[in-house]
């Protein structure tokens, strides 16, 4: 059997942020262009939540409010069961997609800004 | 049901859980691979991780169960479920990574610069996990009961104490090998049974037609419609404050690996949860009668439908995948709990970590020994509506708003646990009706109220606003290699 590696007496930090980032000033370009970034990606948080809330929103009105809906099936299955059980999860991963796109995106205008300047 | 059946799957998930968890303990050396694996986890590995730890009892057997039980409107469980992590994407995932922070209190002391919201937070933290295990231990007392015969009990103590000494022995580094192995083990396990079931079904018992088991609702009442609504908003913003769940953000290289983490996390969850609705459908179809314990249901159907040996395997695998998911999650809380406990009282040593997990995994034993369990998919969704009312308000406003400080983080968390915990507790005392239904489920105004407590109070707080807020902000938010450094 080897020796085991030598025993180290190890803490956890306490303290909570290593990367300190300088501090910007209040007219400091940079300042602008991170409140810009903050709020377009909250944009994109927000659009696509609040979309898929509407999609969700849509299907129960549906549901209530158009019985003539709910005598569909496929393959014997209604169409209630269909739609909730299985056919959400494809709309949840496309926003996934679109925002994890949009996100990546706003991150890269930010850094050719921020490289500009 | 075959008792050899059940101590044999029971024994090799164990077995295999230890084994596993020791595997990953000859790499585990210092404090920084005890808490986050230092953070070199490959996003496949991480995201099976997050997916094994986070697929519960209530994935595994309460929506299976709930779905024989009320039919169609259990589906939105699954629904709120997945989507939770979809909020996780859009809201906290890249910025959580980027604060550098280890735990939620570390990351609330770190945003508003102030002792109290840490020592609020850790509060908030360790209770809650604590009741989202003693689901999970009621779930391993019924699988124990039902399968072996042996009294329900000796479930409950098996899964804490196998799951407090892995945990105390190997921190986190051998947590994440463990959790990516439990997600494929209980995508299986699932996934199997249904699909040897569908090929059986021309054999197999008569069932009832489909327009009877899977009957159309009667129009909902504004009272079941509310109920639906604030469920989902609890399952949507619950899962971003669960203490188990942000963790696993802190092993991801980068903010832009964070997000693709959660993206396969997505897809992984959307797989998966096919799997109890259908064991739920066939459920309803063919078992009808077992919904005096519904929970039941997964580990019961294949040996009703599937004849013989092939039944028993099949059995044999849906207990393994269930007590899999008992001792995935309680694990991952333990390792959360005794993080966020050990950082609290021990000043974050090795062996207070594992006098943590000991005691994170005991307490809970107590409370569910002591309780009986109410359906697994239920009481997990009341530990979301706890978390969305609570932490949630604060990490959403903490990562998006400048403007909070620490006396409204502080309020907000207040009142929102106590309206909501207050509600949950009286609950059981109203008779149905509207009364009943907005007690019952909360989180429709107990998480705007607590969110409007924050703002307002930091508001008129405003003079002792963090200093560091803009600084901190940037950092959230910007790409790593562009976060200014001195």
């Amino acid at each position: 059997m080897t020796a085991p590696p030598p025993r180290v007496r190890v803490t956890a930090p306490r303290s909570t942020s290593r990367r300190v980032a300088a501090t910007p000033g209040p007219g400091d370009p940079s300042t602008l262009y991170v409140r810009s970034l903050i709020r377009s990606q909250l944009r994109v948080a927000v659009v696509a939540a609040g979309s898929f809330a509407l999609v969700l929103a849509g299907i129960t009105a549906t549901l209530a409010l158009v019985p003539e809906v709910r005598e569909f099936t496929v393959g014997g299955i209604p169409i209630a069961w269909v739609v909730l059980g299985a056919g959400v999860y494809p709309l949840v991963l496309l926003v996934a997609v679109l925002v994890v796109r949009a996100a990546d995106r706003n991150e890269e205008r930010y850094r050719s800004l921020a490289e500009d300047s | 049901m075959n008792p050899v059946v059940g101590y044999v799957s029971i024994a090799v998930v164990t077995v295999a859980t230890v084994l596993v968890g020791f595997f990953g303990l000859r790499v585990s050396r210092t404090t920084g691979d005890f808490y986050v694996a230092s953070r070199t986890v490959r996003p496949w590995w991480n995201a099976s991780a997050i997916g094994g730890e986070y697929l519960s009892a209530a994935s595994v057997l309460g929506i299976a169960g709930l779905l024989l039980l009320r039919g169609e409107a259990a589906l939105w469980f699954p629904i709120g479920y997945t989507a939770g992590y979809l909020m996780l994407l859009l809201f906290v995932a890249a910025p959580l990574r980027r604060s550098g922070a280890y735990t939620i209190p570390d990351f609330t002391q770190a945003r508003l610069e102030s002792l109290p919201v840490r020592r609020v937070t850790s509060i908030l933290v360790i209770v809650i996990g604590w009741f989202y295990i003693v689901p999970q231990l009621q779930g391993a007392a019924l699988t124990v009961g039902i399968t072996t015969g042996l009294p329900r009990w000796a479930g409950a103590v098996g899964v804490a104490v196998v799951v407090g000494v892995v945990v105390a022995a190997g921190g986190m580094r051998s947590i994440t090998f463990v959790q990516a192995f439990q997600f494929w083990l209980k995508l299986t396990a699932l996934a199997i049974p249904v699909v040897v079931i569908l090929a059986f079904l021309p054999g197999a018992a008569p069932g009832l037609p489909t327009e009877v088991a899977l009957p159309v609702p009667p129009p909902s009442s504004g009272a079941e419609l509310y109920t639906t609504a604030s469920l989902l908003l609890a399952l949507l913003l619950g899962t971003m404050g669960l203490p188990h769940v942000l963790v696993r953000f802190y092993t991801n290289p980068d903010g832009r690996a964070a997000r693709r983490t959660t993206l396969i996390v997505l897809g992984l969850l959307s797989v998966f949860y096919l799997f109890p609705v259908a064991f739920g459908m066939l459920g309803r179809v063919f078992a009808p009668h077992l919904a005096d314990e519904a929970d039941a249901l997964v580990l019961v159907l294949p040996g009703l439908l599937v004849p013989g040996v092939l039944g028993e395997v099949l059995t044999a695998l849906v207990i393994a995948g269930a007590f899999g998911a008992f001792l995935s999650t309680t694990s991952g809380l333990v390792v959360s709990l005794a993080g966020v406990v050990s950082q609290e009282l021990f000043g974050g040593s090795v062996r207070g970590f594992r006098v943590a997990a000991i005691g994170s995994a005991l307490v809970p034993l107590a409370v569910a020994l002591l309780t009986e369990s109410a359906g697994l998919a239920g009481s997990v969704g009341l530990v979301f509506a706890f978390t969305a009312s609570t932490l949630c308000p604060v990490l959403l406003l903490g990562i998006w708003w400048r403007g909070l400080t620490a006396r409204g983080a502080i309020a907000g968390m207040a009142s929102g646990a106590l309206l909501c915990g207050g509600a949950i507790l009286v609950a059981p005392f109203v008779p149905a009706g509207w009364v009943g239904a907005l007690l019952a489920q909360p989180a429709a105004w107990s998480v705007p109220i607590a969110t409007l407590v924050v703002v307002l109070v930091s508001r008129a707080d405003r003079a002792h606003l963090p200093r560091g807020a803009d600084r901190f902000l940037a950092q959230l938010h910007l790409p790593e290699r562009l976060t200014p450094t001195r």
